[in-house]
């Protein structure tokens, strides 16, 4: 019985983690990443809409957002409550959209 | 116009009750009863003249009815149209609906499929209306399509895709088109987009595309080098047809690339300016530019009315900046420039005569510079009102500034959701620093700007006023409070709250003999983006998509 449930346990671990392979989410803390995060969030305007520091109009700092998240709404967008962000997808390359998460998370509140 | 919209009516019978209320019919005034184009008559007045709803018995509307508009993305921008107890809407997405005016019922619904890039693109999912005329709907689409409905049935007669919306950065509509005639005449974003925009003539009956205007003239003086490529302009806002004259007249945008005047050392026609067309060919009759070589964002796309007075046809214009051009309707010469605010440094002043910016205010590079007002102007798109009988014209005026910062940007026309800006954003917002009220609502002479009153606001009005025979003011704001003014004092008379800000167009309108006023509420816009920066009471407002209906009691 014991034996049994320990097993399951490890299945869905190997589950979520085929879904998402960690390799593909970069080193998001590394600083050369979040600089060029931010050079991409001031030359793609993100900035029009959340402010140079992230700060103005829709404020990321205030958010507490995980890093897949983040990547998903960069890439397909954001229609959530009656705002829009446009996608990137396409525009923006996977590489791009995750320097532009690292910069976004190093600003954001990081889940305890 | 008058023609069609006839014509229209007529296959209508069925749903008419003879009607109301008003009035010996005045120039400007026809059809009390209805709303039949966006500034509802061909001078743009926004003014109803119905006067069952007055200054007595305003403090006792109640609500008639209520309808949802569905998807509340952006929320809500239009200026619905009421013709013959019907009315016609558009809310997010271009989801089209008529209604039964009485209960606020659907009668039907169409919805184009919209190309999966609009969810890229900068300016999306909304729309500011549509248009009526020979028995169909017009509108003008996110992907850049015109389509005509059944009037009666909705289902889709005609449509054309007008720009090549894949490969043209924001060449789409976010504006009804105007009946001109037999004609329609579409105008294209563009503005901070990294395209030419161009205003479209086609045939009302088949759809069939006659002629492009472009806003970007094909002129080196104007345009040196390859500036012009994304000269931007366009004409965002619908224009007024003058039957008289058989003229449109449209407002143009900003230049490209926006704040950065280096390149484009030249007056950038016909950005900024008014446009007076041939709607059957397309033909340039004369133009007026407003602000030459822009840096600021200061758009002409605003409303064009036009008046008769003492002999002399005249047009009166705002353009973002603020002033206000009084000029002549024929030739366009001017007659009189004022400003809405002595809130203004961009330029010293405008020269009332010759038009001619003094002291202008340059933006250098990598540094901020303050600049009243800020991008979204002395007033924002949402129009005015005029009232014949008190000559007063209503305006909602924005009294605060931005820094704007200029940096170097990449051009990638592929990359739909970047601005043609030569910034990372549209300023930082900040108050007015002498710390005046950010926001008024402005009573004033149209041709001279003389003030008769003032209403101050902690929370500055985003929406279009309605004036009406009544003797009343209508004004919503972004907190979503709705409120009637005494046309000749400025004294609220009435006030209620929508549940959600207001961003589009307050109208008026009769059936039954009974008359209601109409009032679209759902916050969304890039209004509700950058605002919560200045005003922080915006960041947790509900958007809708919703239409009020009011009315007195029985
Ligand atoms: C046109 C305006 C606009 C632009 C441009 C824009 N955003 Fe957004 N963004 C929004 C809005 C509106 C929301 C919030 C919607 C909501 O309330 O959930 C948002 C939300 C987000 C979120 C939070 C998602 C979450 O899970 O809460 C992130 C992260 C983000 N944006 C990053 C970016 C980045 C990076 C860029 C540039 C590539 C960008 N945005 C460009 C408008 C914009």
């Amino acid at each position: 019985m014991m034996y049994k449930l320990v097993l399951m346990t490890i299945a869905c671990i190997f589950v979520g983690d085929a879904a998402y392979p960690q390799e593909n989410v970069p080193n998001l803390k590394d600083p050369t990443m979040i600089a060029a995060g931010h050079d991409l969030f001031l030359q793609k305007q993100c900035s029009r809409c959340h402010g140079e520091g992230g700060k103005g109009g829709i404020n990321l700092a205030r958010r507490a957002l995980d890093p897949r998240g983040v990547f998903q709404a960069i890439a397909d967008g954001r229609m959530g409550s009656g705002l829009r962000m446009p996608a990137s997808r396409d525009v923006l390359t996977d590489e791009e959209i995750w320097k532009a998460t690292a910069y976004v998370m190093s600003i954001s509140q990081q889940p305890k | 116009m008058g023609k069609l919209i006839l014509a229209a009516s007529l296959g209508l019978t069925c749903l008419l009750s003879t009607a109301t209320v008003a009035l010996a019919e005045a120039p400007g005034t026809e059809d009390p009863n209805n709303w039949p184009q966006y500034n509802r008559t061909s001078n743009a007045w926004r003014y109803s003249p119905l006067d069952q709803i007055n200054k007595d018995n305003v403090s006792k509307l109640s609500v008639a009815w209520i309808a949802q508009g569905g998807d509340i993305t952006m929320g809500i921008q239009e200026t619905p149209l009421a013709i013959d107890g019907v009315i016609y809407s558009i809310t997010s997405g271009n989801r089209v609906a008529a209604l039964d005016a009485k209960t606020g019922q659907e009668v039907w619904n169409y919805q184009p499929k919209l190309d999966p890039l609009t969810k890229k693109v900068l300016f999306s999912p909304y729309s500011r209306g549509v248009a009526v005329g020979d028995g169909k709907v017009f509108i003008g689409t996110v992907d850049g399509r015109g389509i005509a409905l059944d009037q009666k049935t909705g289902k889709e007669i005609w449509q054309v895709q007008l720009t090549d919306f894949a490969n043209c950065h924001g060449c789409n509509f976010t504006s009804p088109p105007v009946v001109a005639g037999d004609m329609l005449t579409f105008g294209s974003t563009a503005g901070e987009l990294a395209t030419q925009g161009k205003i479209f003539g086609v045939e009302a009956k088949s759809g069939k595309k006659v002629w492009e205007f472009n806003t970007i003239k094909d002129d080196p003086k104007s345009w040196p080098g390859t500036s012009g490529k994304y000269g931007g302009g366009g004409a965002w806002m619908p224009g007024t047809y003058d039957a008289e004259t058989n003229t449109v007249f449209y407002g143009t945008g900003n230049p490209g690339k926006d704040f950065i005047n280096e390149d484009r050392q030249g007056d950038n026609l016909y950005t900024d300016s008014i446009v007076a067309l041939d709607p059957k060919t397309g033909n340039l009759k004369w133009y007026r530019q407003e602000i030459k070589q822009d840096v600021w964002d200061y758009d002409s796309a605003y409303e064009v009315l036009l008046f008769k007075k003492d002999g002399k046809d005249l047009i009166v214009h705002m353009n973002k900046s603020g002033y206000v051009f009084v000029l002549d309707k024929n030739d366009g010469s001017i007659e009189n420039i004022w400003p809405v605010s002595d809130l203004k440094n961009f330029v010293k002043d405008i020269d009332k005569r010759t038009g001619e910016l003094i002291g202008r205010v340059e933006l250098p590079m990598n540094q901020e510079t303050l600049i009243c007002p800020s991008t979204f102007g002395g007033r924002s798109w949402n129009a005015g009102a005029y009232n014949p009988n008190t000559g007063l014209w209503y305006n909602n005026v924005l009294d605060f500034c931005g820094y704007l910062k200029p940096v170097a940007q990449k051009d990638d026309p592929k990359d739909y959701g970047t601005g043609h800006i030569g910034a990372s954003d549209f300023g930082r917002l900040v108050m007015a620093p002498d710390g005046r009220k950010p926001g008024r609502l402005d009573a004033r002479d149209p041709f001279t700007g003389e003030r008769k009153w003032t209403h101050e606001m902690d929370m500055p009005g985003f929406a279009g006023v309605l004036t009406t025979g009544g003797g009343l003011v209508f004004n919503g704001d972004p907190t979503g409070i709705l409120r009637a003014f005494d046309a000749d004092t400025g004294k609220v008379l009435w006030s209620f709250n929508t549940g959600s800000g207001m961003r589009s167009g307050i109208i008026s309108y009769a059936v039954a003999g009974e008359q209601y006023i109409l009032v679209p509420s759902g916050w969304g816009s890039y209004a509700a983006i950058l605002l919560p920066a200045l005003f922080p009471q915006l960041e947790k407002m509900p958007a809708a998509s919703t239409l009020i209906a009011f009315k007195l009691p029985k």
